[in-house]
Formats: C-alpha cells, sequence, structure tokens
C-alpha cells in the first residue's frame, strides 16, 4: 500500500518527493504552493486526522519548517507533510477548509514563531500575555537575556535584606 | 433575555486544573465557548533547547503533573531511536509495568475529579486514597512520589526492589475487590448515570473529523489504541482488550476508562509473570559530552488520554534543536470542548470538561 501511494503522490505532484526513512513513517517534501491539495489527497487517501502541526526554525537556511502531522485510522502509517517557507515575511495559506481543527496548531504557531496564516479568523493570543518582543520560540529570541533584562532588575532577597 | 458573559475558572468549583473558560450565555444556555488556556505555560519545549538530552526530564515529566510517565517513556524513545540504543528485554517490560502502573493512578485521579465535581464524596475519597496506593508504590521504586524520572534513555533507573512485584499484585487484587462498591456508589449509580447520560455527545463521523484520540475516540465506537497498531516496549507480548462504548457521550466515556483499568492490571500482571531476569539499564555517554547524530523522528504511545507524540529533531549537538509534544488535551481541550459546550447548560461545563479528560499543565506546556 505504502509503496502504491508514494508511486501515485509523485506522479500527481512533479515537485514532491516521498521517504520512507523508518518504519510506519513516511515523509511528503513538497512546496508551499502545493501543501492545500496534496493535504486534501491524502484525507482523501484514508488519511482522515490531523494529529499536529509541528514548526521548526532553520535559522542558517533562513527558512521555517512546517510539518503536517496526518495518520489514518486502520493502519499503523504515520505520514509527515513538510513544507520550507521564507523566515522573512514568514506567512502560508490556512488549511482550515481541510482539517477544521488547524485552528488552534495554527494559532499557536503564529504566537510562538509569528507565522501569518492567511484565511484563518482567529489568531489571537493563546498563551502569552502583553507580548510585544520578538515571537519566543524563534531561534534569535534569547531566553537567558530575556530573564535578565526583566528579573535583573528586582534586587536579591540578600540585597533586600541589607538596605532595611 | 440578556447575552452576558460569564468567566468560568480558573477559581472555581467546578473547575478542575489551572484553566478557564470564558463563556456567553443566556439564562442557563451556553451561545459560546472560548477556552483560554496559559496559566501554566512554562516554554518548556524552548527551555528544553538549552539543555542536554538527560537534563530535560525533570521537565518533561512536569508536562503531564498526573501522569508524568508517559511523558518520559515517550522522550526517551524519541531519544533512543535517535541515537539508536537498544534497551534491555527486562527494561522494557519494567517500563510497561510502570506505564499501566501510571495510567491506573491517572484514571483513579480522573475518578477522583469527576465524582468530586457531581458531589459523589465517598467514591472520590476512595479513588484518591486508593491512588495514593500507588504512590507508596511509586515511592519505593524510584524514590519520588508524583515525579519519578525513572525511565531514562538505555533502561530503567534501577531494578525493581525484593518484594515488589508482590506488593503489586496485592494492590492489583484489593482494587479489583473495591470494583462492586465502586460500580454501586458512582459507575453504575442510577444518580450518576441520570448525570452523564447524553451529555456531551459526539458522533463516530464527529469523532474521527474532529482529531479526537483516546477514550474520546474509544467511546464513540472505533477500536484505536496505539498500544495494538504500534506496540512499543512489551505491549505486544502481552494480551488485553480494547474496551469501546457506542453512545460518545460522558457516560460512555468513564465506563471506557472504568475498563481501561482493568485490563491495566491484565498487562501487569502478565508482565510480572513473564518477565525475564537481565540487566535495566544500557549504558549512555556521559551525558555533558553526549551528541546525538543529526535527525528527526516522531515517536508515539498511548497515554491515559490518547495518544501522545513527540516530534523530536537534533543538529548534530548536545541539546535537542527542537521539541513539539503533540499532546492530546491540547486538541480536545482548546478545539472539541468549545464545540461541546455549545447549546449545554452552566451546570454541565465540569461534567463536560472532565469527561474529555483535558488536564490543563499538558495544553500549555
Amino acid at each position: 500500500m505504502d509503496e502504491e501511494l508514494k508511486r501515485k503522490i509523485e506522479k500527481i505532484y512533479k515537485d514532491t518527493e516521498v521517504e520512507f526513512p523508518e518504519r510506519n513513517r513516511m515523509v511528503v517534501k513538497t512546496k508551499k504552493a502545493s501543501t492545500l491539495s496534496i493535504l486534501e489527497f491524502l484525507k482523501k487517501e484514508g488519511f482522515r486526522q490531523l494529529k499536529a502541526i509541528s514548526c521548526v526554525d532553520w535559522i542558517k537556511e533562513g527558512e521555517f519548517e512546517l510539518i503536517y502531522h496526518l495518520a489514518p485510522l486502520n493502519s499503523p502509517l504515520h505520514v509527515m507533510v513538510k513544507i520550507r517557507i521564507e523566515r522573512k515575511n514568514a506567512e502560508t495559506e490556512t488549511i482550515l477548509k481541510i482539517f477544521e481543527n488547524a485552528k488552534v496548531y495554527e494559532r499557536e504557531i503564529y504566537e510562538l514563531f509569528g507565522i501569518e496564516f492567511k484565511g484563518n479568523p482567529d489568531l489571537s493570543p493563546l498563551f502569552l500575555e502583553n507580548w510585544h518582543d520578538l515571537p519566543p520560540f524563534r531561534k534569535d529570541f534569547d531566553t537567558r537575556k530575556y530573564v535578565k533584562k526583566t528579573f535583573d532588575e528586582i534586587p536579591s532577597v540578600e540585597d533586600r535584606n541589607e538596605r532595611t | 433575555m440578556r447575552e452576558l458573559e460569564l468567566y468560568f475558572g480558573p477559581q472555581h468549583p467546578g473547575m478542575v486544573g489551572n484553566f478557564s473558560i470564558t463563556l456567553k450565555v443566556e439564562g442557563d444556555r451556553i451561545l459560546e465557548a472560548i477556552p483560554n488556556p496559559g496559566y501554566l505555560h512554562r516554554g518548556f519545549e524552548k527551555l528544553m533547547e538549552l539543555r542536554n538530552w538527560v537534563q530535560n526530564f525533570p521537565f518533561v515529566c512536569r508536562i503531564n503533573v498526573i501522569e508524568p510517565d508517559s511523558m518520559e517513556a515517550v522522550y526517551a524513545m524519541a531519544v533512543e531511536k535517535l541515537a539508536n540504543i537498544q534497551i534491555p528485554e527486562r527494561a522494557k517490560y519494567i517500563r510497561t509495568i510502570v506505564l499501566e502502573l501510571g495510567r491506573l493512578a491517572s484514571h483513579l485521579f480522573g475518578a477522583w475529579a469527576y465524582a468530586n465535581m457531581l458531589g459523589f464524596d465517598t467514591p472520590a475519597q476512595w479513588a484518591m486514597a486508593d491512588r495514593d496506593h500507588i504512590l507508596d508504590l511509586f515511592e519505593e521504586l524510584t524514590g519520588g512520589r508524583v515525579y519519578h524520572i525513572y525511565i531514562l534513555p538505555g533502561g530503567v533507573r534501577r531494578d525493581l526492589p525484593d518484594g515488589f512485584e508482590e506488593k503489586v499484585m496485592h494492590f492489583l487484587h484489593a482494587l479489583a475487590s473495591k470494583l462492586p462498591d465502586y460500580n454501586e456508589t458512582f459507575f453504575e449509580n442510577r444518580i450518576f448515570y441520570e448525570r452523564a447520560k447524553d451529555i456531551g455527545k459526539i458522533k463516530k463521523e464527529e469523532a474521527i473529523e474532529w482529531a479526537a484520540t483516546g477514550q474520546v475516540l474509544r467511546a464513540t465506537g472505533i477500536k484505536h489504541d496505539i498500544r495494538k497498531i504500534e506496540p512499543y516496549f512489551a505491549y505486544d507480548k502481552v494480551e488485553f482488550d480494547i474496551p469501546t462504548r457506542v453512545d460518545g457521550d460522558a457516560y460512555s466515556r468513564i465506563l471506557v476508562i472504568r475498563d481501561e483499568m482493568l485490563e491495566s492490571a491484565k498487562i501487569i500482571m502478565q508482565c510480572i509473570e513473564k518477565m525475564p531476569e537481565g540487566k535495566v539499564y544500557e549504558r549512555t555517554p556521559n551525558p555533558f559530552k553526549w551528541k546525538i547524530p543529526e535527525g528527526e523522528t516522531y515517536v508515539r504511545l498511548e497515554s491515559s488520554r490518547g495518544e501522545l507524540g513527540l516530534y523530536l529533531v537534533s543538529n548534530g549537538g548536545n541539546t535537542p534543536y527542537r521539541v513539539h509534544f503533540k499532546t492530546p488535551s491540547f486538541n480536545h481541550g482548546l478545539f472539541i470542548l468549545p464545540k461541546l459546550l455549545k447549546g449545554a447548560s452552566i451546570a454541565d461545563v465540569g461534567n463536560i470538561m472532565i469527561s474529555l479528560y483535558v488536564v490543563a499543565p499538558e495544553i500549555d506546556r
């Protein structure tokens, strides 16, 4: 079944590579433009559940990688559809029309990585409150610097004791 | 009638955990529910990028406070896969026992939360007391009651102490003997049945479409369990069933949870019987010098709440490059919960939320 699926995908989508890195895992590397149609194709093939959307910040290459995790119910195969998008003005199309539960994952990625999902009506902050800094999960956001900046102004307990 | 906005939680008796929901209500009916997570957001996934592969364990277990073992196990599995480590056979069995004990503790905690919220104080206290016996067992095994950090890449931290198997067996028999009491006061109680039947109903097609996992999926009649479709550790060497129900409501979900406890007990007993002798730990390199080859992996296991996944990326360094946990509560709590709350009454908010088995730290991470 797996090899047949690979042939089918590579026949329809010329810019797509299909790999099997380990047992029960399939990686589909595709271009941003064909994301929607390939996800729709896979959904018709039985991959009916969107398990999650992951995002990786490849800062050296100047790209974000989005990974759509799909799985069917009746087979152990787990598919990862990967696309790369430019880090500058990062944006891509929402997949809400195909997988409704992408809503919350896209909202999370918008907040933590700053990738804009065009067409998603609700990209309001999920976890953070009054956040004006860089999106915190980007590689160029320095957690330690942020902690120093935010919390160093509070004097340590010893200092406070000395003063009183 | 006038439309009002109502803040439900985090300080609300019907709310378990640090989670809040903004409700738009008209009279007693909910027009719209907006979940509001973030009270426990600690940014673990980012912090883990700054610490080495073994230092991350204290973070990992705190992602799910109620069932930390499945978190440790999924992270250890991913690290082992990337570093290509084979764990000893005995460690596989011990991990299975620990995971199932964790599942029992988690289900008992879930039963406590549900019973307590609906006012069934007696079975709630029993469930909490029984969970405490498991914590005692964990304390003897690992030194910690709630967080264990027992499962490490390469196996488990140490072998079972003397007489541990007998104590586990004794506990399981004691728990099984209490089941009729639990049934009478809680699971098959008429009052509970009336309260939970037809609440938060999900159809089979909807459950698939909304990417439900765990009890939420199984309560609609779909036999789906990662332990069966992609067996890990010793799950392919033991026999057990996947309990299902067909109605897809809150009552079906809690019955699936009850039946799963019996299956867990069966698995633990078989593991104790079949466990081979041998070492429990494969030596791994010094954690401060341990570099893991470049690569990425997605591993998954069946936690007490559904499919728990971990997408782990290494760029060849001694810290992870990216960690992303796919937790069942994220989808259940932020996506399915508001759908079920629409049209429900205010009195059923806690009822529906606990029946979905949502745990807040898992959402926030």
